[in-house]
């Protein structure tokens, strides 16, 4: 497996090279070891926020923003989706209030990031 | 009934507006916010994606988070927050300016303040603006308005999507649409390379194997009554289309990122001086316009891609118009700052030299340079350099200007960046 | 062979139309046969005019052209099904909706048919909204009397029916001195033919009037009585004030048909069923030679000129007060070349443009267009600049080529008005044009019934409240009995809630978008709907009980959303 990406972990942008070799990940192009991590990661388990919206009863607040609390695999992201997309929030909920405790099959929690609550 | 009166009113809620009125109540000035929308946290309560606050809070957080931080603390401080309340007249009086304004509970009242803050944002450019032809069929949207379809009200535009622009917005909703089960069959990008951030470009496009399609434009659009496709470009060096290099893309949605443009309709009637190369007011470091009283803060300043940065100018434009309220005024010494070289524009435009202190300057390259020098000097004389290993137009530069540094007598400061 | 078949054969050769085979029908020319082109067409046609035929019918092919497309709405019913009208007016223009308002004086059941989704929707909203003096229009002309007439009714239907109507006067300006020469003889041909107050201008006049005009000008005349509204505005208000007055108005009603019976229309066939009707106006736009043809009247043929037009930021609304032309004399054309108009909202309105095209329903816009409109316009007032544009939008002007209105009763339908060639000075000329159609409609009516006066007629359109146009005092007042009004939606041009709401449910009722920008503006601003239109949306649907995926923005097919997302959400 190879894979050639840019690491953004800061705004310098190294072009980085990684690949498998038998049981070892190589990293190439890195300025710095964040790079080298990143890039592994990216290869064998790329992860991503998942930033979305959930509906409510609420009529004036139709549709709650909501994110993970962590990442979760990039390939677990449209099977959350169809979780989220599920739910309907019942209680006027505040940022860090849990909506979901575990998305998608992993032990990351969704949480609202809006205020719900009227003034 | 009198109009009430207050030290400072900051027109728009939105995070600008939101941290004005924050340091104009820690300056000890009465305050009160003016927000048109039902709600405060202006275009924030729409981008509920992360990456806000690295700067300011050294966090990533989504927009309605970010803005929550703001919003408490001003509840907490029991600052006055008119919502659903729209300015329709802005006039000088005696001991500042009035406010005529509407909304469905008091119908038309007048505020009277001291000192003004236009926290009043920007809008977007428009299909008409980059003269896109055809017919008019539905499905032609600004990002900004899909942003709002899609996650205020709950909509999807249209299901097979063309997306005009390649900066953070258009990557943002590239992401979003498909997320929410839209098709984004391409990112089309007029310039030869892409506007946004990178870690946009991986985690927006890459990650969907959305296609970018770069130095080519949109030039048609086809249908009548819905879209059905459209005519896309390739342009050369200049950005003008190739003829002969068109081609015809089936879709039912075009999304438009083709530019923000900061909003100061509301200054026209106080004739307030605008620069043309931000389209926001001219101000000095203390973001004070070129009317007496009033300053000019976040996006409808200068188009920003930070809102950390638009909290910051939020924070100055704020202490400013309080200290202007409570007295502390004296009359400035303006000293233009010329900006030079390969700088697209700098605020603020000039920087009042009578204080002392610390200005914070602004800009942004007119293209990318690799290994780029910034030189500030005044009659011939070097102040300060910075030197750049690489600078894009997209990413907006900070820097912080001794003002002890600026000789006095002085005709103009230049700014000067060479790649 | 008559004389005049032989001059229009000699001309169609003159011009190298060899293709083409001129034959006399009732008191018309019908060009029959194969031009390579549309300039070929358009310039048999020409030719064939003016040689003393009634019209000219121009049945010419040209192989290799995209066939004709015509909009018709999609719904089949029979919702009209054997409804009987004393009058159906066919065509939901101006002219139209202006005809309907004039017959609700009597006593009439009259009917309105509008094949769109709205009236105002084609010719009738893509115009640069002038009302002309009356100058340009030959002499003797339809064209000319109605434009004279109607222009001095403005003043009074603008109040009687509550749109804005500005007489801001024109400055025609003259490229080279010399042309001023012949201004004084420009004078009195305007008072012969009733254009009152024309001033003569020189240089340094033109600059006083108007500080930002082009340098290039040499002068010119000022016409006092020329005058811009909204078009849309004022078909709109007609249309408002035809319904209040008893008339209906179907839309999304397209005429397929006539049944006739000898002489007489007995059947109109439309999309909703068979209507009967005493009388039929044919005021059908850029179809009226269609129409005409159902009833085996089709003596002219319509061939549509499209017209580009652009609206520049209101910020620059100032920087002039009268409409401004600069004429490009030598220049051939049948158009009168447009100019750079002051609009009633305070934007500024450049064109229109004009080209023969054979697609009468292409409002498209070009780059090429574009690029004549502002090269032509735009500098006719120094501080504009490309930039300065907010929008652009195109229509299609109903053209014959005897290049006048026809005005009159069919000569040989027994009951059937044709309000046919309804282009420039069509829309200054609606108001008496309208007169005389319903007059004589009521004439065709009278010979089989009595027709007795409208004793309820209300000439005054009931108006709905206009924030823009009321004092703070009577704002504040209006907001009080209806909180919606409180509720800015569309911030560019300070459209509320209550104004949005009010225009759904008005007498013509708006259910798409675009309807409610006809009305109140909301999304004409310089950020065009951007920040509005999801709240728009809402309204509408809410409005009209549907979910906002249902709304279009015009036409059933321009729905505006795909699907709510998340639908499966609200099963919890």
């Amino acid at each position: 497996m190879e894979k050639l990406l840019v690491c953004i972990q800061c705004p310098q942008g190294c072009k980085l090279m990684v690949k498998t070799e038998g049981e070892e990940v190589l990293v190439a192009g890195n300025k710095c070891p964040r790079g080298a991590s990143y890039a592994r990661q990216e290869l064998l388990n790329p992860c991503r926020t998942l930033t979305t919206t959930v509906r409510t009863e609420f009529p004036d607040f139709p549709l709650l923003p909501v994110r993970t609390a962590g990442e979760i695999p990039l390939g677990s992201l449209f099977a959350a989706m169809g979780e989220i997309n599920r739910l309907l929030v019942r209680n006027r909920l505040r940022p860090g209030d849990v909506v979901l405790e575990r998305v998608s099959g992993t032990d990351v929690p969704l949480i609202a990031t809006a205020d719900m609550t009227l003034n | 009934m009198s109009p009430a009166k207050w030290d400072v009113v900051v027109i728009g809620a939105g995070p600008g507006g939101l941290a004005a009125a924050i340091a104009a109540d820690k300056a000890g000035a009465s305050v009160c916010l003016v927000e048109r929308e039902a709600r405060p946290g202006g275009i924030l309560k729409q981008c509920i994606h992360d990456g806000f606050g690295l700067v300011r809070f050294g966090r990533k957080l989504t927009g309605p988070e970010y803005a929550f931080l703001d919003i408490e603390e001003v509840k907490g401080r029991g600052i006055k927050l008119f919502t659903e309340t729209f300015l329709l007249d802005l006039d000088r009086s005696e001991e500042g300016f009035v406010l005529t304004l509407q909304n469905s509970e008091e119908a038309v009242f007048r505020l009277e303040a001291k000192a003004l803050v236009a926290a009043t944002g920007c809008r977007e450019r428009t299909a008409r603006q980059v003269f896109i032809h055809g017919q008019r069929p539905a499905g032609v949207y600004t990002a900004g308005t899909v942003q709002r379809l899609i996650n205020i009200s709950g909509y999807l535009p249209g299901k097979n999507c063309v997306i005009l622009g390649s900066g953070d917005i258009g990557l943002i909703m590239a992401r979003r649409l498909t997320l929410e089960g839209a098709k984004v069959l391409g990112v089309y990008e007029i310039k030869p390379e892409p506007s946004g951030l990178t870690r946009n470009i991986v985690q927006c496009l890459e990650d969907y194997n959305i296609p970018l399609h770069l130095s080519t434009t949109v030039t048609e659009v086809h249908g009548t009554e819905r879209l059905e496709g459209v005519t896309v470009c390739r342009v050369d060096e200049n950005m003008r289309p190739l003829p002969g290099s068109e081609e015809y893309v089936p879709c039912d949605t075009l999304v438009l990122s083709v530019g923000l443009i900061p909003e100061n309709d509301i200054l026209h009637p106080l004739g307030v001086e605008i620069d043309p190369r931000t389209g926001g007011p001219v101000v000095d470091q203390l973001l004070a316009t070129s009317e007496a009283g009033l300053f000019s803060c976040g996006n409808a300043l200068h188009v920003n891609d930070l809102v950390d940065y638009v909290s910051e100018s939020g924070e100055i434009a704020g202490a400013s118009a309080a200290r202007h309220a409570l007295g502390d005024y004296r009359p400035p010494r303006h000293v233009p700052i010329l900006a030079k070289g390969e700088i697209l524009y700098a605020v603020p435009q000039r920087l009042d030299v009578s204080l002392g202190g610390q200005g914070i300057l602004y800009f942004r390259a007119a293209r990318t340079l690799t290994d780029a020098a910034l030189v500030i000097s005044a009659g011939g004389r070097v102040l300060g350099e910075k030197k750049y290993k690489s600078l894009r137009p997209p990413e907006m530069e900070r820097i912080v200007l001794d003002l002890s540094l600026v000789p006095a007598g002085e005709e103009n400061i230049v700014l000067e960046l060479r790649g | 062979m008559a004389k005049k078949l032989k001059s229009v054969i000699k001309e169609l050769r003159k011009f190298g139309l060899t293709g083409v085979c001129p034959r006399e029908w009732r008191s018309s020319i019908v060009l029959e046969g194969e031009v390579d082109s549309w300039q070929e067409y358009i310039a048999a046609g020409y030719a064939a005019a003016g040689k003393g035929y009634k019209g000219v019918v121009n049945d010419l092919r040209v192989p290799g052209l995209e066939p004709l497309k015509e909009y018709l709405p999609p719904g089949r019913g029979g919702a009209l099904a054997g409804k009987s009208y004393d009058v159906v007016i066919i065509g939901g223009g101006v002219i139209g909706c202006a005809v309907a308002r004039e017959l609700t004086r009597w006593d009439l059941r009259v009917a309105l048919l509008e094949k769109e989704d709205d009236v105002a929707k084609q010719t009738s909203s893509r115009n640069n909204g002038m009302i002309h003096p009356g100058l340009a229009a030959p002499t003797g002309s339809k064209k000319h009397s109605y434009n004279i007439r109607g222009n001095r009714m403005y003043t009074q239907v603008s109040q009687e029916l509550g749109f804005e109507f500005h007489r801001c006067g024109s400055v025609v300006m003259l490229e080279k001195s010399f042309y001023r020469l012949a201004l004084p003889y420009v004078r009195r041909k305007a008072l012969k033919k009733g254009v009152d107050g024309l001033e003569i201008l020189s240089r340094q006049e033109v600059s006083r009037r108007e500080p930002n005009a082009t340098d290039r000008q040499r002068g010119g005349i000022f016409l006092p009585s020329t005058g811009v509204v909204a078009p849309y505005m004022v078909t709109v208000a007609y249309a408002e004030n035809a319904v209040e007055n008893g008339a209906e108005v179907h839309l999304n009603t397209a005429v397929l048909g006539f049944e006739m019976e000898g002489d007489r229309i007995v059947g109109v066939r439309t999309n909703q069923g068979v209507l009967r009707a005493r009388v039929v106006i044919n005021a059908a736009g850029v179809w009226a030679d269609k129409i005409a043809g159902y009833a085996n009247d089709r003596f002219f043929s319509i061939h549509g000129r499209k017209g580009t037009i652009a609206i520049v930021d209101k910020a620059l609304g100032s920087t002039q007060s009268a409409v401004l032309a600069m004429p490009q004399l030598g220049v051939n054309t049948h158009t009168k070349g447009g100019g750079l108009n002051p609009t009633v909202e305070g934007n500024l309105l450049l064109g229109p443009t004009a080209i023969e095209v054979p697609q009468r329903e292409d409002w498209s816009t070009t780059a090429g267009e574009m690029e004549l409109l502002l090269s032509r316009h735009l500098s006719l007032n120094r501080r504009l600049r490309p930039r300065d544009i907010i929008t652009y939008f195109a229509g299609v002007r109903a053209c014959t080529f005897e290049e006048d209105f026809i005005i009159e009763p069919s000569e040989y339908v027994a009951n059937l008005v044709h309000a046919a060639g309804i282009q420039s000075p069509g829309l200054a000329s609606a108001p008496a044009i309208a007169e005389d159609v319903a007059a004589m409609t009521v004439e065709i009516l009278k010979k089989t019934r009595e027709v007795k006066r409208n004793p309820a007629f209300n000439p005054v359109r009931r108006l709905t409240p206009q924030l823009a146009k009321l004092s703070l005092a009577e704002r504040a007042e209006v907001i009080r009995k209806n909180p919606a009004y409180g509720k800015i939606v569309c911030r560019c041009e300070v459209i509320s809630e209550g104004e949005i709401v009010a225009a759904i449910h008005s007498p013509v009722p708006a259910a798409t978008v675009d309807a409610v920008k006809r009305r109140v503006r909301a999304g004409m601003g310089r950020c065009q709907g951007g920040f509005c239109t999801p709240a728009l949306l809402e309204i509408v649907a809410r409005e009209t009980s549907r979910s906002p995926g249902d709304v279009t923005k015009g036409r059933p097919g321009s729905r505006m959303l795909a699907e709510e997302t998340k639908a499966g959400g609200k099963t919890g």
